[in-house]
């Protein structure tokens, strides 16, 4: 059907047109395909005793370093962006012990979010806490994944360096991605002492830990020591003292391990913290992401009808002249 | 009152907008009822047009054709979808927690020796057969727990088979020392803690190994099977020179510390709930026992079906063309009363102007143009 010259002249018509079309350009558009920053993490915390020590505070009480490492680690599974993919593990003793793989985020959230939940010191095999050969085997671990690592621990190791000397690293620093968060306050605070049934019974005191590492040979300093004789008493002839029952966040010896195995260092200040640090330390993975952009031309689609409605109102409320 | 709260609410259960303050833009869609695509015109008289029901409706009709076109554009512009749609179906599966032996004797093939060549470890095995296993059974909600020195809660119930899939994929790496196997099911009971489904629990222990079990600890775990009713299945993965579950042995020598595999057999048959155990030696026999208990472990439950979101913005964008196509067909069907001159259209009459819109002077070749 031929249109009468006079509705071609016409804006209504062409405001109408604008709109169909811009419909059926939405309707046709193909989708966009944009990239979007997915992260493959390897999340392994810490659940050694120094763990329970309170030492941060969330809303006026005191909370455990674990439980804030723990809120921390869903914080930052919310955070993460879909198609990225979490792993959990647990360090205690010199082994880090892995719980599952990395799985998809978004699908898996509320089994991922359960087992960040269930963690618990209670999971500990030992009590020792060789943090630095943790932090090398949950490296080996990550780079069979492979994933990048996010290591939450306080740092302290138990018993002590002998020496202060970071045991050797076989694997190549820098080739696993990732970040050591120290967790803890830097002031010196009680550890949490439990019985066999998991019940608090007070505070660990000066005796009940090792404060010195007396296996391997003794410091170069030991014939100095009081009581020192080379077969009967190579460390000394008295218990070694110190200040490990009292724990804090040993911000230089995780710095040190950092440097040593090329992770990032950064202190988890409170529990949200950590999704920057993840942001700036770990590895992005690209994934196509498929954008609909039909919202465009509708809108389009609908400022023309809003202004063929709005000026129609207003211009027609003025009738045109009678025909002569 | 009430329907309508019932009724709003259930809309907005099942239909959902992403961008909520979009919604403000239905409001647009009464502008069509203040005027309309059409040019409009005086006639002189009122008598000219007689009111008749068609026009009436024609003009009614496209007021809301341009309503329904902004209200869609609207609505797809705020992202109308059907949410996500939790189904509870009846089907057959079972609610199972597996329970999942990470001691180093796992990294042992059956031969108990490191593994090489053609014999895989243990752990290699019950890895790639509960991976098929699990595979089978969509439909079921399964957990995961682990136990070597302590017992390790690794994921609580869930319908997503891929972090399943992912927990048993970590069960060949190095494992730890002991076997605690006693703590390790009270955990796999705690983990129905949740869990209202009665009729269809179980928990498949998988282990090579077993240990003494607590005389204290063995009472908690008849407490709490009386509490949580459960299907247990072990599935003994025997390694070569070890002793077997159902062998008796010499009287005077069948005591707990010597014999710990029989005597934590003997104590889960005194549960009193169904139990059965299989002694697998070779990876063919674990392949048999799994298709066992996947053949028993069927039994009525309700699982939850997810129906994805569906999104209707593309729907809403393609109502609100049609609608505007049937405007301009309107529109392109418009005449002028008077026959067009050089100058431009003429003008109509002076009376009637504001209801005598233009749907009406232009009803008949609507008609014909739609």
């Amino acid at each position: 059907m031929r249109a009468p010259p006079g509705t071609l002249r016409d804006w209504r018509f062409w405001l109408l047109g604008t709109a169909l079309l811009a419909l059926v350009a939405a309707l046709f558009l193909p989708r966009l395909t944009l990239t979007r920053e997915a992260r493959d993490l390897l999340v392994v915390i810490d659940v050694t005793g120094s763990m329970n020590v309170r030492d941060y505070e969330v809303d006026g009480a005191p909370t455990a370093r674990l439980a804030v490492a723990k809120r921390a680690a869903r914080d930052l599974l919310a955070a993460l962006p879909c198609q990225s993919r979490l792993g959990l593990g647990i360090f205690t003793e010199r082994r880090s012990f892995l719980l599952f793989e990395p799985a998809e985020v978004c699908e898996n959230y509320a089994a991922i979010d359960g087992a960040l939940e269930g963690l618990d010191w209670r999971m500990a095999w030992e009590g020792d806490s060789h943090v630095a050969r943790g932090v090398h085997a949950a490296l080996a671990i990550a780079a069979s994944l492979p994933a990048d690592l996010v290591f939450l621990t306080d740092g302290q190791e138990a018993p002590p360096l002998a020496g202060g000397a970071l045991p050797a690293f076989e694997g190549e620093p820098g080739k696993v991605a990732g970040v050591i968060v120290g967790v803890g306050s830097p002031n010196p605070s009680p550890i949490p002492k439990f019985d066999a049934d998991g019940r608090e019974t007070g505070f660990y005191a000066e005796q009940d830990v090792p404060q010195e590492d007396r296996s391997g040979p003794p410091p170069a300093d030991a014939p100095s020591r009081a009581g020192w004789n080379p077969r009967n008493a190579p460390w000394g002839g008295e218990a070694a003292t110190g200040t490990e029952h009292l724990s804090t966040l040993r911000e230089g010896h995780l710095g040190n391990l950092a440097a040593q195995t090329g992770l990032g260092f950064a202190v988890l200040r409170d529990a949200g913290a950590l999704v920057a640090v993840v942001d700036t330390n770990t590895r992005v993975r690209p994934v196509a992401l498929r954008v609909d952009i039909a919202a465009i031309p509708a809108a389009l689609a609908l400022l023309c009808l809003t202004l063929l409605f709005t000026a129609g109102a207003l211009v027609g409320r003025r009738p045109e002249r009678l025909p002569a | 009152m009430n329907a309508a709260a019932g009724m709003a609410a259930s809309l907005t259960r099942d239909w959902g907008v992403d961008q909520p303050l979009l919604l403000l833009l239905l409001a647009l869609a009464l502008l069509p009822w203040a005027a309309t695509p059409f040019v409009r015109r005086g006639i002189a008289s009122i008598r000219l047009v007689p009111d008749d029901v068609l026009s009436r409706l024609l003009g009614l009709g496209l007021r809301l054709a341009g309503s329904i076109a902004i209200a869609a554009i609207a609505l797809g512009l705020a992202g109308l979808h059907q949410r996500e749609q939790a189904i509870t179906r009846q089907g057959t599966g079972a609610h199972l927690v597996l329970l999942l032996d990470r001691s180093s004797s796992m990294d042992n093939s059956f031969a108990d020796r490191a593994p090489s060549g053609d014999q895989e470890a243990k752990s290699v095995v019950a890895k790639r057969l509960l991976v098929d296993f699990i595979g089978r059974r969509p439909r079921d909600r399964i957990g995961v727990a682990a136990f070597s020195t302590s017992p390790m809660p690794i994921l609580p119930l869930t319908d997503h088979h891929d972090v399943v899939r992912a927990a048993i994929n970590a069960i060949d790496r190095p494992g730890l020392a002991f076997t605690d196997v006693g703590r390790g099911l009270a955990l796999a009971l705690d983990s129905f803690a949740d869990d209202a489904n009665e009729s269809s629990r179980a928990i498949l222990l998988v282990s090579d190994g077993a240990a003494l079990i607590d005389r204290r600890v063995q009472e908690a775990l008849r407490d709490a099977v009386i509490r949580t009713p459960v299907h247990l299945y072990w599935l003994f993965l025997r390694s070569r020179g070890s002793k077997g579950i159902f062998d008796t042995p010499p009287p005077g020598e069948d005591t707990p510390q010597a014999n710990p595999e029989r005597h934590l057999h003997l104590f889960l048959q005194s549960l009193g709930v169904p139990y059965q155990a299989f002694e697998a030696t070779s990876p063919q026999a674990v392949e048999r026992a799994i298709a066992e208990i996947d053949r028993q472990e069927t039994r009525p439950i309700a699982y939850v079906e997810r129906v994805p979101r569906r999104d209707f913005a593309h729907t809403a964008f393609a109502v609100a063309a049609v609608a505007i196509a049937v405007l301009l067909a309107a529109k392109l069907g418009e005449r002028a009363l008077t026959r067009v001159t050089p100058h431009g259209q003429a003008g109509g009459g002076q009376a009637n102007g504001g209801q005598a819109g233009a749907g009406r002077t232009g009803a008949t070749p609507v008609r014909r143009a739609a």
